[in-house]
């Protein structure tokens, strides 16, 4: 439910009443690695938070900002010895500005309206198709619209003389035959990475028969940047749209990761409390679904794969194992130095701060290099976008969606 | 504002525009540390500087000195006692991106390293030579060498192996007005004229900027092993501990717990434990080979015995190990978290007046009503009562404020003093006559007089 404006500034300064600023998350904040200021880690914007609501602050544009900086990763929150959450507490706090500081800013609105419109995710991802036909997606602003590396690239480079004779057959099936299945289409598959959502309901289709509905975005861009009413509202029509089946699955680590906390935000709430809890309940990432049926790959082959962590499975979900062992079943899986650290992609991060984003994704490149894999694969398409910068800044690997691969 | 544009073009020109941080946003992100000291009103600087080199820390200070501003160093602002909060204003000068390792000197097993160094990446820089930087403050992960120094940081092994002191060497150092200057070096003895080298750690920033320094390394002990004791008393826990050292058997750590401490790990842990225990130890050894190890648990089983030892139990593989130390390591944590808010402090007294202090804290626990945790390095008599209590209610935060002072009370009255490894800085500033007496404290200020004459370095701090 709706918190009251005043109470969410309370709330936020609640759960960081914890931080003792001892300056744990300033070792592993990958914003803090990249602009190493104190306002960049969680314990300056748990301070900043707390003289906000102490009155020593006032909200300034420059406070609004530094409480923007932030990708909510959560890995201070992993790392910190009182378990501070931060990343909730850096939501409340854009919601509370927003609601007393003028609103969301406008560049949000927009990606927000963009995102809580179905017909605009099928225009925004006509709109890249034709833009990739022209060869303007080079013109996109900080590599948004990735290029176009498809299974098929993947299985002409790959599937060589080593890996004809390894064709596994059709996966056996342990899901319940009669469990409804649908797919969640989440904005960032359909606008970016439409092949992978096709091949997410290939996958989909050898275990059962997905189907899909014309759900609306997750919310969560809108709960990231203080558009708390319309999270609520999508949120709402989400529930309606699949209470007739038993799994939501998505290829969207943040997408799967909103819908699983969906519940939480209605616990206050009597009228959809019972309803979110089951639809949270139903949720699952594709890696989760893939494991609990069974799933085998369609193919093994020679590339070299490695992996990295979205921060939405592994410290949203607690998924690692998953993806890790889909991937060692279809090549020769190498794991990478801090898979788990954020890309710099978060959401809508890299176009607000290019700067930061490159060079925190470029951490990352090295580590990738350094595995020397062919195949980088993940499981968001935030991730995807910036791990398909690094392979078009490095030219020695590629990268892929999970789905394109097993 | 002190700091005219003149001035402020001049600093930029030294170390650069963007490492000149002149926003409120940014005043107000280096106007605290990991201390209780409130956040608000802040105690923002004037200017955040932050220079790369030895050259541009003293340029910087030459500036400072030439026009009377008031300069306080920082490193990672992990100080538990307010060192690094710029009390007076004027300039934060950060150590934190003088990162460089210089040089590893295997054959005198010495490193040289510049202040802003994280004591972990200096400590696994070593490790991977084979040598062993021991002092490891429980900040080891994020604090960094330079405030190690000027806080003669301590920490768990300081039983065996000794507090940072005891691992420095030489300095460079950048005073007031200034000057670069060397002290000590790689002479293991050397007595040539006032060891200024140990003067200057632990004298939290007041004396001189801790730019480099030259660190003495051990070899690295090839095996550890780590036990868990538990005892019905702590006064049990403190002899078995006393009986050890006095019998030759100096393990690397030996941490002594207290019930409230335990009932707080044990409740986050979903731990049980039996009803009667009502001190734990954690006890570490090292040695060349598993033979030393064994040698020493079995010698450690039979004084814990001795001494009424409910349980003993020896960790068989890396997974005990990391669960043995995770209760200590969570020990702080899960303390903090049975009450709003957590005064932890830091007070060292002699080893054989142990059991007494924490006597005295559980009598002043119950006379007060406020809660008290304790826990602490039994081996070196460094002990960290928690004062648990909820600062938002004004008449508890007062009492909490007052348990406190009597906590410092009890460290004197026992032989103690009031700081083992967290320093003075301005939280225990006014305990310190107390503790020094009026000779004492005059002849801190008259070193502090000659070596910073107009008093611009951390002004506020100490007394």
């Amino acid at each position: 439910m709706q918190k009251k404006s005043a109470e969410k500034l309370t709330a936020a300064q609640k759960l960081v009443a914890q931080c003792d600023r001892c300056g744990t998350c300033l070792t592993v904040c990958p914003l803090f690695g990249s602009k190493d200021i104190e306002s960049s880690a969680a314990r300056g914007k748990n301070s900043i938070l707390r003289a906000l609501a102490s009155g020593g602050l006032e909200p300034t544009k420059d406070v609004r900002a530094a409480l923007d900086f932030c990708l909510l990763c959560q890995r201070c929150v992993e790392t910190c010895p009182a378990k501070v959450k931060t990343d909730e507490a850096m939501i409340l706090a854009r919601q509370y500005l927003a609601d007393n500081a003028g609103g969301a800013s406008l560049k949000y609105k927009i990606v927000g309206g963009v995102m809580g419109s179905p017909l605009m995710v099928k225009m925004g991802a006509l709109g890249l198709s034709i833009m990739r036909k022209l060869g303007l997606n080079s013109l996109a602003p900080f590599g948004a619209a990735p290029d176009e590396y498809t299974r098929t690239h993947f299985m002409t480079a790959f599937s060589g003389p080593g890996a004809l004779g390894k064709t596994v057959p059709l996966s056996e099936t342990k899901v319940d035959k009669n469990s409804r299945v649908a797919y969640f289409k989440g904005c960032g598959m359909q606008i970016l990475f439409p092949e992978a959502a096709a091949q997410t309901m290939e996958v989909l289709g050898r275990i059962t028969t997905p189907v899909t509905r014309d759900n609306v975005c997750c919310g969560l861009p809108h709960l990231a940047h203080a558009m708390e009413a319309d999270f609520f509202k999508l949120a709402k029509e989400n529930i309606r749209q699949f209470e007739d089946v038993d799994i939501v699955v998505s290829d969207c680590a943040s997408c799967s990761g909103t819908l699983k906390h969906i519940a939480s935000h209605f616990a206050d709430d009597p009228e959809w409390k019972d309803r979110a809890a089951a639809f949270s309940a139903k949720a699952m990432d594709l890696t989760e679904y893939l494991a609990k049926a069974g799933y085998v790959p369609r193919q093994t082959n020679n590339a070299v794969i490695t992996y990295h962590d979205p921060c939405h499975l592994v410290r949203g979900q607690g998924i690692t194992k998953e993806p890790r062992s889909l991937l060692a079943a279809t090549g020769e899986f190498r794991e990478m130095k801090d898979a788990d650290v954020c890309c710099g992609g978060a959401g809508s991060f890299f176009l607000d701060y290019p700067e930061i984003s490159d060079s925190i994704i470029d951490k990352k490149r090295l580590n990738i290099e350094a595995t020397g894999a062919d195949i980088v694969v993940t499981g968001c398409p935030g991730c995807l976008i910036q791990l398909n910068k690094a392979a078009k800044a490095s030219g020695k690997f590629k990268a892929l969606h999970i789905s394109q691969v097993v | 504002m002190s700091i005219n544009d003149a001035i402020l073009s001049k600093l930029r020109a030294v170390v650069g525009k963007e490492h000149v941080l002149t926003s409120d946003l940014d005043r107000f992100g280096y106007s605290y540390d990991s201390s209780p000291i409130p956040l608000t009103p802040a105690n923002k600087p004037e200017l955040v500087v932050r220079p790369r080199t030895t050259a541009e820390v003293s340029a910087v200070m030459k500036i400072a000195f030439e026009h009377g501003i008031p300069v306080t160093p920082r490193g990672a602002a992990s100080g538990r006692t307010g060192g690094t909060v710029p009390l007076q204003g004027g300039i934060v000068l950060t150590l934190d991106r003088m990162t460089d390792i210089l040089e590893l000197d295997e054959k005198n097993m010495m490193v040289t390293c510049e202040a802003g160094v994280r004591t972990m990446d200096l400590y696994d820089f070593c490790a991977r030579k084979g040598l062993f930087y021991p002092p490891d403050p429980a900040s080891w992960k994020y604090s960094l060498i330079g405030g190690n120094i000027a806080e003669n940081a301590g920490g768990m092994r300081a039983v065996k192996y000794g507090v940072t002191s005891n691992y420095v060497m030489g300095l460079e150092v950048v005073l007031a007005d200034g000057t670069v200057l060397k002290t000590g070096g790689k002479s293991i003895k050397n007595v040539t004229g006032y060891n200024l080298t140990q003067l200057i750690v632990g004298s939290e920033g007041t004396l001189a900027v801790v730019t480099k320094a030259i660190l003495r390394l051990i070899p690295m002990p090839a095996k550890r092993g780590v036990m868990q004791v538990f005892f019905p008393s702590l006064d049990d826990g403190c002899n078995a501990v006393h009986s050890m050292l006095q019998k030759n058997i100096v393990p690397s750590v030996a941490e002594l717990i207290d019930d409230v401490s335990l009932e707080a790990v044990s409740r986050q842990r979903n731990l049980k434990l039996d009803p009667a225990t009502k001190a734990c130890l954690i006890i570490e050894v090292d040695g060349p080979d598993e033979a030393s190890l064994n040698q020493q648990a079995e010698a450690i089983a039979k004084v814990v015995a001795e001494n009424n030892s409910i349980s003993f139990r020896v960790a068989q593989s890396q997974a005990e190990t990391d669960e043995l130390w995770a209760i200590r390591r969570g020990m702080s944590s899960a303390v903090a978290a049975t009450a709003p808010n957590r005064l932890g402090e830091d007070i060292s007294v002699p080893r054989d007046a142990f059991p007494e202090a924490v006597r005295r804290l559980k009598e002043l626990s119950r006379r007060s009503g406020l809660r008290i945790a304790v826990f602490g390095h039994a081996g070196d008599g460094n002990l960290h009562p928690s004062v648990l209590c909820d600062l938002s209610d004004p008449e508890q935060e007062k009492l909490a404020h007052e348990v406190v002072g009597e906590i410092f009370s009890i460290a004197l009255a026992v032989g103690g003093t009031l700081s083992g490894e967290h320093g003075i800085g301005i939280t225990k500033k006014p305990y310190i006559t107390d503790a020094l007496g009026e000779a004492g404290v005059a002849a801190l200020k008259s070193i502090k007089q000659a070596l910073d004459p107009k008093g611009i370095l951390n002004p506020g701090k100490i007394w």
